[in-house]
C-alpha cells in the first residue's frame, strides 16, 4: 500500500508540474520553480513572526503569498523594466531569499526556521502523513488529497483556458490583436505555477518539484512539435518517472526524490540522443544524407 | 485528459480508510531518530529490544532526508521515539500527528516546559538540544523507560532495573562533568562553538557559551557576529574555540583568522559532538562517551 501511495503522489505531482512546465519552457521561464523555492523564505519568516507558530498551514500560507508575489515581481521587472526574463527571475529570487536570511538573523536567530525545516516535505513520508478525522478514522495520506486537489485545479485551468493559453504562449502579438489579454493569462498561469510549486514543496520536497517542472516537459519537447502531444507525452513521462524512480530508490535504498529526479534526467538524455526529429543520432544521419557521397 | 481526472478520483477513493495496526511478534522493534535516543533505548532494553537509529553518526538532524528503507522501518516499528521540540523539523510534525494512531512518542514530551530554554522572543519555540544537560537527559531516559515498559509490559521489570542502573551512571557523569568544568579557572570558562547547540550545557555546568550561528544550521553568521566574537576572545584571552562534527567549520575558521589579525593566537581546541554522536561501537558512539569526550576536549583546551 505504501508503494502505491508514494507512486501515485509522485505521478500526480509529476503531471501537475509537467503540464505547467510545458508552458514555462515555451515561455523561456523554466527556472521559475527553482526561483520560487528560494523566494518563499521571507514569507515563511514573516508568517512565523506574525503567528509565532511553525505548523504547516501557517507556513504554507506565508509561502503561498510570497510565491505569487515572486511571479508578479518577475513579470513586473520583465515588462516594465524590459529586462530579459532569466535576468528578471535571477534578480527577484536572490533578492527575496536574501531578505529572508536578513529577517531570520534580525528577528528569529534563536529559532530554527528555514524552508528545509518547516516547509519542504519528503515524499518518503507520504504514507505516514495521514489525514486523521477528529473521531479517529484514517482517511489516507494527507498529501495525496492536497496534490490531487491541485492537479484537478490545474487541469481545469488548462482545459478551460486552453485556447487562450495556447495563443498567448505562442503568438502574443496575435493574441492582443484578437483581444485576448496576454498579461492577464500570463498572471493566471504564473499564479497557478506558484500555488502548485508551493503546495508540492510541502508534499514532496523541493528537488523533486523543480526537476519535474522542467525535465519531463523538456523531454517531451524534443520528441514532438505538436503542443497537445507535448502535454500528453509530459504527463506520460511524469508517470513513468514516478514509477521507475520509486523502484530505483528501492533498489539502491536511497532518497526517493533523488531517484525520481535522476530518472527524469535520464529520460531527457535518452530523448536527446534518440529523438527521431531532434536527437543527436537523427541529426547526424540527416547531415550524412545531405552531404554528397559521390566524389 | 478526462481519463486522468477519472483515474485520480478512483485512486483517491480507493486509498482512503485503511487502519494500520499489527500484532507484534518476537522482540519489541524500536526506531529512534537520533543516536542519543538509540543509546538510551539500548541501555534500558538491552537484548530485549531490536533498536535502530535513522540518523547515523555525523548527521545533522535538521537536514536529514529519509530513504526508501527508512519508511519501511518506521512502518514496521512497534515504537518510534523522536526528540521533539522541532529538532527533526518537518519529520517531527508528522510524528506528532502519527502519535494519534501509532505508538510514537517525543522523549521530551514529559519534561516541564519551564526547564527548557525558550526563545527570548517567541513562546513555544524551545532549544531542542536537551541532551547536553545530563540531568535533563535523565528525564528523557525515565520517559523512555516508561514507554518501553508500556509497550512491552512482560519485560517491564527488567527495563526498570536496567534503567535505574543506567540512571546511576548518568548521575556520576553529571557529577564528573560539574567538577571537570569547575576545574577551569573562572575567566577562561568560555565555550565558543559554531552553532548554538550548547546552551543547556552552559546553563547546567556554569560555562558561558557563545555560538557563532543561530540554532538553525542554515543561518549564516553575520559580519558583526564574527567581530563581536573576535573582540570577546581577544578581551578574555580565550585559548581555544571549538568545531562540531556535524556542522561546517568554515565560519569558525574566520574567527580564528580574525583573532590572528588582532595579535591573539587562538587554536581550534578540537571537535565536539553536538547534533550527532561518534560511530556506533566506539566509546564516543555512546551518550556517556560523547559527553565525556566533549568535556575532555573542552577542559584540555581551555585549562
Amino acid at each position: 500500500m505504501d508503494t502505491l501511495y508514494i507512486i501515485s503522489t509522485g505521478a500526480i505531482v509529476a503531471i501537475t508540474c509537467g503540464v505547467l512546465g510545458c508552458y514555462l519552457i515555451l515561455k523561456k521561464m523554466a527556472m521559475v520553480g527553482d526561483a520560487i523555492s528560494h523566494a518563499v523564505l521571507p514569507g515563511i519568516v514573516i508568517a512565523f513572526l506574525l503567528s509565532g507558530s511553525r505548523d504547516s498551514v501557517t507556513m504554507l500560507l506565508g509561502a503561498g503569498i510570497l510565491g505569487v508575489l515572486t511571479t508578479f515581481l518577475i513579470e513586473f521587472f520583465h515588462t516594465k523594466g524590459s529586462l530579459q526574463s532569466d535576468a528578471s527571475i535571477g534578480v527577484t529570487f536572490t533578492w527575496l531569499f536574501a531578505l529572508g536570511v536578513i529577517l531570520i538573523s534580525m528577528y528569529a536567530g534563536d529559532v530554527d526556521l528555514d524552508q528545509d525545516c518547516v516547509l519542504h516535505g519528503e515524499i518518503a513520508y507520504v504514507p505516514l502523513d495521514l489525514w486523521i478525522l477528529p473521531n479517529g478514522s484514517i482517511m489516507g495520506p494527507r498529501t495525496l488529497y492536497i496534490s490531487g486537489f491541485v492537479l484537478i485545479l490545474v487541469l481545469l485551468f488548462v482545459i478551460i483556458g486552453y485556447k487562450e493559453l495556447y495563443i498567448t504562449t505562442f503568438d502574443p502579438a496575435f493574441a492582443s490583436a484578437i483581444g485576448i489579454s496576454t498579461v492577464l493569462w500570463h498572471y493566471l498561469l504564473m499564479g497557478a505555477v506558484s500555488l502548485t510549486t508551493v503546495a508540492s514543496f510541502e508534499s514532496v520536497g523541493a528537488i523533486l518539484v523543480v526537476s519535474l517542472l522542467i525535465a519531463p516537459p523538456a523531454t517531451a519537447y524534443l520528441l514532438t512539435e505538436n503542443f497537445k502531444k507535448m502535454l500528453w507525452l509530459t504527463a506520460f513521462t511524469g508517470m513513468l518517472v514516478s514509477i521507475l524512480g520509486y523502484y530505483l530508490a528501492v533498489w539502491i535504498d536511497g532518497s526517493i526524490a533523488g531517484a525520481m529526479s535522476s530518472v527524469a534526467g535520464l529520460f531527457f538524455l535518452l530523448a536527446l540522443i534518440f529523438s527521431p526529429s531532434e536527437g543527436i543520432i537523427a541529426k547526424k544521419l540527416r547531415q550524412q544524407k545531405l552531404q554528397p557521397n559521390n566524389s | 485528459m478526462k481519463n486522468i481526472l477519472l483515474y485520480t478520483a478512483i485512486t483517491i477513493f480507493a486509498l482512503s480508510c485503511q487502519p494500520v495496526q499489527k500484532e507484534r511478534q518476537g522482540k519489541l522493534k524500536v526506531i529512534t531518530t537520533t543516536g542519543m535516543i538509540y543509546d538510551a533505548v539500548l541501555n534500558i532494553g538491552g537484548n530485549l529490544v531490536e533498536a535502530e537509529a535513522l540518523m547515523g553518526p555525523g548527521v545533522d538532524p535538521h537536514l536529514y532526508k529519509a530513504t526508501q528503507g527508512d519508511l519501511a522501518k518506521l512502518q514496521n516499528a512497534d515504537l518510534i521515539l523522536y526528540n521533539g521540540l522541532h529538532l527533526e523539523g518537518k519529520m517531527g510534525e508528522i510524528f506528532e500527528k502519527l502519535s494519534r494512531i501509532k505508538n510514537v512518542h517525543a522523549i521530551s514530551e514529559d519534561i516541564d516546559r519551564s526547564k527548557l530554554r525558550a526563545s527570548q522572543v517567541y513562546e513555544n519555540a524551545y532549544d531542542p538540544h536537551i541532551w547536553f544537560d545530563v540531568k535533563l537527559w535523565k528525564e528523557a531516559v525515565v520517559f523512555t523507560t516508561k514507554t518501553l515498559s508500556k509497550s512491552d509490559s512482560i519485560n517491564a521489570k527488567i527495563y526498570q532495573a536496567n534503567s535505574s542502573a543506567y540512571l546511576k551512571k548518568l548521575d556520576s557523569l553529571h557529577g564528573a562533568t560539574i567538577s571537570a568544568i569547575d576545574s577551569i579557572p573562572e575567566p577562561q570558562r568560555l565555550l565558543i562553538t559554531a552553532h548554538d547547540a550548547f546552551g543547556y550545557f552552559g546553563d547546567a555546568y556554569k560555562i558561558r557559551v557563545e555560538g557563532l550561528q543561530g540554532i538553525s544550521t542554515l543561518s549564516e553568521p553575520g559580519l558583526k557576529d564574527i567581530t563581536k566574537l573576535v573582540d570577546l576572545i581577544v578581551d578574555n584571552k580565550v585559548k581555544a574555540v571549538f568545531i562540531e562534527t556535524s556542522v561546517s567549520k568554515k565560519a569558525i575558521n574566520a574567527v580564528v583568522e580574525g583573532c590572528k589579525d588582532r595579535g591573539h593566537d587562538v587554536i581550534i581546541g578540537g571537535s565536539l559532538y553536538s547534533d550527532a554522536m561518534g560511530s556506533f561501537g566506539q566509546f564516543e558512539g555512546t551518550y556517556i562517551g560523547m559527553v565525556s569526550s566533549n568535556v575532555n576536549t573542552i577542559v584540555n583546551a581551555l585549562k
